[in-house]
């Protein structure tokens, strides 16, 4: 007879045969508990596995921030370079070996702030990679300053007064550059976020994952995850992904539904 | 001494076709049997208004440097070329056009400046091309030609270069240039071939295999299509640029393309994630780009990336002079950037071995797995040398990549501190070889490590790493008499070449004096650097920079102060110069 | 503040001996020497010393270059005036180009005449005025054992001397007709016949050449009303005419030379000339004579050159060596110095 734990038991056994852990490296992610990149980390290495990838041919690339660390924490190439430039580093490696499957990922101070004159010829060059930004709207790695993508008046120990610029919108920003496959996701729904990786992974072209995720330590009044959990909802049941207008009009007046936005093969 | 050795100047206005001309004599001066380096220089902005000067030196020897003077000038514009008066040798020979289409005032003339002795050459230039072809358009040619008739040189090469470049124009146009040149030579030949020196002396062929012109910058793009390149990442910067316009139209012939980024940044960055992938990359920029490049130096030389940098050095600092030569970006080559991050700077000195250093550039880069950096610099990419076509050994082209064994499998450490300092480098795509490239300091393991005793162990690997590849670079040579000597000059980059002729003029004079060529700057070779200082009683070191940057580098290996000649001048240094130097550091020295 | 400009038109011994005296008094202007042959000045009197061989090349010389450098005079060589236009005080060179002056010292010399008969034989004979004429005649001598001297000018003199002490063979032609020194008075005509004699050349009485035929390389046959002669060389010795062709037209009062007062200024203000091109007005003769010879251009060069400055000096030519030519007064003390 099946009992509950026997059903449990062929489950473990299940994950355990099946590899979806193989695609953690050994190495403890440095990320603080309950930080929004487990949840990222769970994505996209599911969608590595769903899509049967051998690890060794896969590359993660990072920049500078919490997201830097990321190639550790996964068993495949990596390279951790420098403060914004993971996209371009990607962009060498995926010409110099078009077999592997290239994962660049970055925070929103990686992608926006520095790294920020990157993306549009990223997008333009339509180079078949995948480029995840972590967005939680914070620089958490040097402890709190404001990013490109915080709310104007954020308040933080750079911003006393409260920010003054306004922020930037990543998904509005790459459609405007032309990419042609654009999500946007939220870190807590790894599900969501696998699934919309395996399309964009086999996507062919420069493909954009604009994901929320909350900073616990140093954002407690912005992207809590309570807040997020609040704003966020899927795309209308009738979004037509192939309509750049359509996705167009979606992200100015919607910041946070989400699902992918735009598709162009 | 050479027995022929002129310096032949063509100037004119943007528009006189004055390029083109001195493209023709350098290409018929070869085919002559000459030995030819040329060089010009055209006007900073776009539009006309500008003087154009091309440069040819001419001898029946090898030549390696361009002197100051000129002993032939051949005026399209007499009003751009009053500026080259003064760089005239005495009893110079100017060809000029005698019957302009307005009278010229005298403060406006070009013969108002001459010395006496100039040997004025005037010929009817636009007339003599009107009559002969229909227009003034190939009076570039005409001069030529009265240059060519009045030397008694042979015209056949000059017609055959003629018809090389226009014969794809259509026969009309050929034979109009053709008409062009003939009228010219003819008119020299009968009227003005008594007035001039003889300076070109019998008509020399050299034995051996076909020669070609070739500048530095093709030099270096002939290298990359010989190595097999397949991927340059680049940002237009002068003077780099024709390196990526020539690969443009010659990488995707092997399967390969430019991709032309959106800043030095990233151009860098795509390299090092080219090689990071197993393909070898290059990039090419000039100062600005190349400070641009410096944090990412630093990545390859901590996360021990491959990557080929060549920095095609310009008038300096920060936009400085973008259209002038200079040799100041050697600090910035071999210290630049934050840390202690040693890499490899390597210099040639002639368009043969800007050739023969890129094409080791991408094994070395491999094998030390490092950014290496070439040095060329605008003197150097820019002008033309004729030699014969060069061609790299299969060795030379090899990849040199040091793989990790099987037995290294589950156990792998890409940064494993071994004797040489080269750990095994898997690539992507290898199975259970899977490792992190980091800017972090790391262990052997490529786990990020801030620990005492680790970042002591990594950073001696480092550069023990860079030391080993000593073995690999090319040593300095030397040539002297042998023994002790009273003045030793060393240099590096294109300079070299004029210090060659230099001393090989003071060894004809008897001179105890010897040159040392630098082409591994960093690692340097200290044992032979400081054993040739050693026979020297003097040091001197000239160099196209301001504060004599290789000085600060190897100076410290003499036993006293070595002599600076530094000169920031934009221009190349002239041989005569650096023999008046050393002229005068023998006569000290005897006392 | 412009400096004014002084051009001396010519490079030979009046040019070379005005150019000092004009900075010395006009320390401030500009001065250009304008001379029509690329070398620079040279002593035109020695050049049969040198075809004999007793003086070398380097000896000709006199000024380096470095001689005007120091007194800031500019030296432009092998360069040609084409026209001068003095109202307004500009010249233009033959390859278009215009240059302003303030004051100018006309210094061009003579050129060789070839009588109109002989007219089409110039190229067969040569003539000695320049260093490169003297050098065709070193190359000629080596070759040919024989020369004929026609044309019994004051240089041919000279010459024959010349080619006397090289051991060549030397004809004389002795024209009575010829315009020059001898043709008028007979004892120096005798004189100058035995001279000829006795150095050793053979001199013809012969007035009439019919023509010159080069029959080889370097044999040259003459058909004379006194014979056929033949030599390995012909020289050509008429005298000079002065070289003032560029001057025609412009306003320039023009005889034969150019014609000065006793202050060598022409009908031009500050417009000076010198040496072989020009006339000379003598007041006591109240004619016009012509200067010939190294000397007497060398002291008219430094008159001009005075008053251009602002000085008044006179010429001084004594009557005595005053001589008529053809109806014309010369003044040589070159024929003594012979």
């Amino acid at each position: 007879m099946r009992t509950q734990a026997r059903v449990l038991a062929e489950k473990v056994a299940g994950i355990r045969d099946s590899d979806l852990f193989g695609v953690r490296s050994g190495a403890l992610p440095t990320w603080c508990p309950g930080c929004g990149y487990y949840g990222i980390h769970q994505g996209l290495n599911s969608c590595i596995q769903q899509l049967g990838l051998p690890h060794h041919e896969v590359v993660t690339v990072s920049g500078i921030g919490c997201a830097g660390r990321y190639p550790f924490f996964t068993n495949t190439y990596g390279v951790h370079t420098a403060h914004g430039r993971a996209v371009p580093l990607a962009t060498g490696v995926k010409m110099g070996n078009p077999a592997l499957t290239v994962y660049a990922v970055g925070g929103d101070g990686d992608g926006l702030a520095i790294g920020g004159g990157h993306l549009p010829h990223a997008a333009r060059r339509d180079v078949n990679i995948n480029y995840l930004l972590f967005d939680n709207s914070i620089y958490g790695l040097t402890k709190g300053q404001p990013s490109p993508s915080s709310p104007m008046g954020m308040k933080t120990k750079a911003s006393p007064g409260g920010t003054a610029d306004r922020p930037l919108n990543a998904t509005l920003m790459a459609l405007t550059y032309g990419a042609t496959f654009v999500a946007r996701l939220f870190a807590g729904d790894p599900n969501a976020i696998a699934e919309a990786l395996v399309e964009g992974t086999r996507h062919n072209g420069f493909s954009f994952f604009h994901i929320y995720t909350p900073c616990v330590t140093f954002d407690k009044s912005f992207k809590t995850w309570d807040n997020l959990k609040k704003w966020v909802h899927p795309l209308p049941e009738d979004h037509d992904p192939g309509d750049l207008r359509t996705a167009f009009d979606q992200v100015l007046k919607d910041d946070f539904s989400l699902g992918i936005l735009f598709k162009n093969e | 001494m050479l027995r022929v050795d002129v310096t032949v100047e063509v100037c004119g206005t943007a528009g006189d076709g004055t390029i083109a001309a001195g493209g023709l004599l350098n290409q018929a001066m070869s085919e002559s049997g000459f030995s030819v380096l040329g060089f010009d220089s055209y006007p900073a902005e776009i539009r006309g208004f500008g003087r154009c000067v091309t440069r040819s030196r001419i001898g029946d020897r090898d030549i390696s440097a361009l002197e100051d003077t000129a002993n032939v000038l051949i005026s399209l514009d007499d009003s751009q070329s009053r500026a080259r008066i003064p760089f005239l040798a005495p009893n110079a020979a100017v060809f000029f056009d005698s019957n302009p289409p307005t009278y010229i005032q005298e403060e406006d003339s070009l013969t108002s400046l001459l010395e006496p002795g100039t040997v004025l050459c005037g010929l009817p230039i636009a007339d003599l091309a009107t009559e002969a072809s229909g227009s003034a358009r190939g009076r570039n040619l005409t001069a030529l030609g009265g240059f060519a008739g009045a030397f008694g040189l042979d015209p056949a090469p000059f017609r055959k270069v003629i018809t090389r470049k226009f014969e794809a124009k259509g026969a009309q146009v050929l034979d109009a240039n053709l008409r062009c040149f003939e009228a010219g030579y003819d008119f020299g030949r009968e009227q003005l071939s008594d007035r001039v020196p003889e300076i070109f002396g019998p008509r020399n062929i050299t034995e051996g295999p076909e020669r070609v012109m070739l500048s530095g910058n093709l030099a270096i793009g002939r290298a990359a299509i010989d190595a097999g390149l397949k991927l340059y990442f680049g940002y237009p910067i002068t003077p780099a640029t024709p390196i990526m316009e020539y690969l443009a139209a010659k990488l995707p012939e092997q399967g390969g393309q430019v991709v032309q980024m959106e800043d030095e940044i990233a151009s860098i960055a795509a390299v090092l994630g080219s090689y990071y992938a197993g393909s070898i990359s290059m990039t090419a920029t000039s100062g600005p780009g190349f400070a641009l490049m410096t944090e990412l130096i630093g990545l390859g030389v901590m996360a021990e990336i491959p990557a080929v940098i060549l920095n095609a050095q310009r008038g300096g600092p920060s936009t400085g002079l973008p259209t002038k030569t200079e040799q100041s970006d050697l600090h910035a080559a071999v210290f630049g950037g934050p840390g202690d991050s040693p890499r490899i700077v390597i210099a040639p000195t002639n368009v043969e071995e800007c050739y023969h250093f890129t094409m080791k550039s991408f094994r070395i880069a491999e094998k030390y797995q490092t950014p290496v950096i070439v040095l060329t610099d605008f003197f150097l990419d820019n002008r033309v040398e004729n030699l014969p076509m060069p061609k790299a050994g299969e060795e030379e082209k090899a990849h040199d990549n040091l793989y990790p064994s099987e037995s290294d499998k589950g156990n792998y450490k890409r940064y494993a501190a071994t004797d040489s300092g080269i750990s095994p480098r898997s690539i992507p795509g290898t199975e259970g070889f899977q490792y992190t490239a980091t800017g972090l300091e790391h262990t052997e393991e490529g786990i990020p490590d801030y620990s005492a005793d680790n970042h002591m162990l990594m950073s001696a690997k480092r550069h023990r790493k860079i030391q080993a590849a000593l073995a690999d670079l090319p040593a300095p040579e030397v040539i002297s008499p042998d023994g002790a000597l009273d003045v030793g000059v060393i240099s590096w980059g294109s300079t070299f070449g004029s210090v060659l002729e230099a001393v090989h003029t003071a060894h004809e004079h008897g001179m105890k004096v010897g040159a040392m060529k630098i082409t591994s700057l960093f690692p340097y070779h200290e044992d032979l650097i400081r054993a040739f200082m050693n026979r020297c009683d003097e040091i001197l070191i000239p160099e196209l920079n301001f504060g004599g940057q290789l000085a600060d580098l190897i100076g410290r290996l003499h036993g006293k102060d070595v002599i600076r000649m530094n000169r920031a001048t934009g221009v190349p240094i002239a041989p005569s110069l650096i023999l008046k130097e050393i002229e005068t550091l023998v006569m000290e020295g005897g006392k | 503040m412009a400096r004014e400009h002084l051009v001396i038109v010519g490079n030979g011994p009046a040019a070379d001996e005005a150019a000092p005296f004009l900075r010395k008094g006009v320390p401030d202007a500009r001065i250009t020497i304008i001379g029509r042959e690329v070398v620079s000045y040279y002593r035109p009197d020695l050049l049969p010393d040198f075809v004999a061989g007793k003086i070398a090349e380097e000896d000709l010389w006199v000024n380096p270059l470095q001689f005007y450098k120091e007194r800031d005079i500019k030296l432009r060589l092998g360069q040609n005036v084409v026209s001068v236009d003095f109202s307004k005080m500009e010249l233009a060179l033959e390859h278009k180009e215009v240059v302003r002056f303030d004051g100018m010292i006309i210094a061009t010399g003579g050129k060789h005449r070839i009588p109109e008969p002989l007219a089409r034989f110039r190229e067969l004979v040569l003539t000695l005025k320049t260093v490169a004429d003297a050098k065709v005649w070193i190359e000629k001598l080596t070759r040919v054992e024989s020369v004929l001297v026609i044309g019994c000018d004051l240089t041919s003199v000279v010459f024959t001397k010349a080619i006397l002490s090289l051991g060549k063979q030397v004809t004389f032609f002795f024209d009575p007709s010829s315009p020059h020194l001898f043709g008028r008075s007979e004892s120096i005509r005798e004189q100058l016949a035995h001279k000829m004699s006795d150095l050793g050349a053979e001199v013809v009485d012969c007035s009439k050449i019919a023509k010159l035929v080069q029959t080889r390389e370097d044999l040259i046959e003459v058909t004379t009303e006194a014979g056929q002669f033949r030599a390995g060389a012909v020289g050509a010795f008429f005298g000079m005419v002065p070289d003032v062709k560029f001057l025609t037209g412009s306003g320039l009062h023009i005889e034969r030379g150019i014609l000065v007062d006793e202050y060598l200024q022409t009908n031009f203000k500050r417009i000076y000339a010198a040496g072989d091109c020009a006339q000379v007005y003598h007041p006591e003769l109240c004619d016009y004579w012509v200067s010939i010879g190294y000397s007497n251009a060398r002291e008219l060069g430094r008159i001009a050159a005075l008053n251009l400055a602002g000085e008044e000096v006179q010429t001084e030519a004594p009557l005595s060596s005053i001589f008529k030519i053809d109806g014309r007064p010369i003044n040589t003390s070159w024929w003594m110095e012979a």
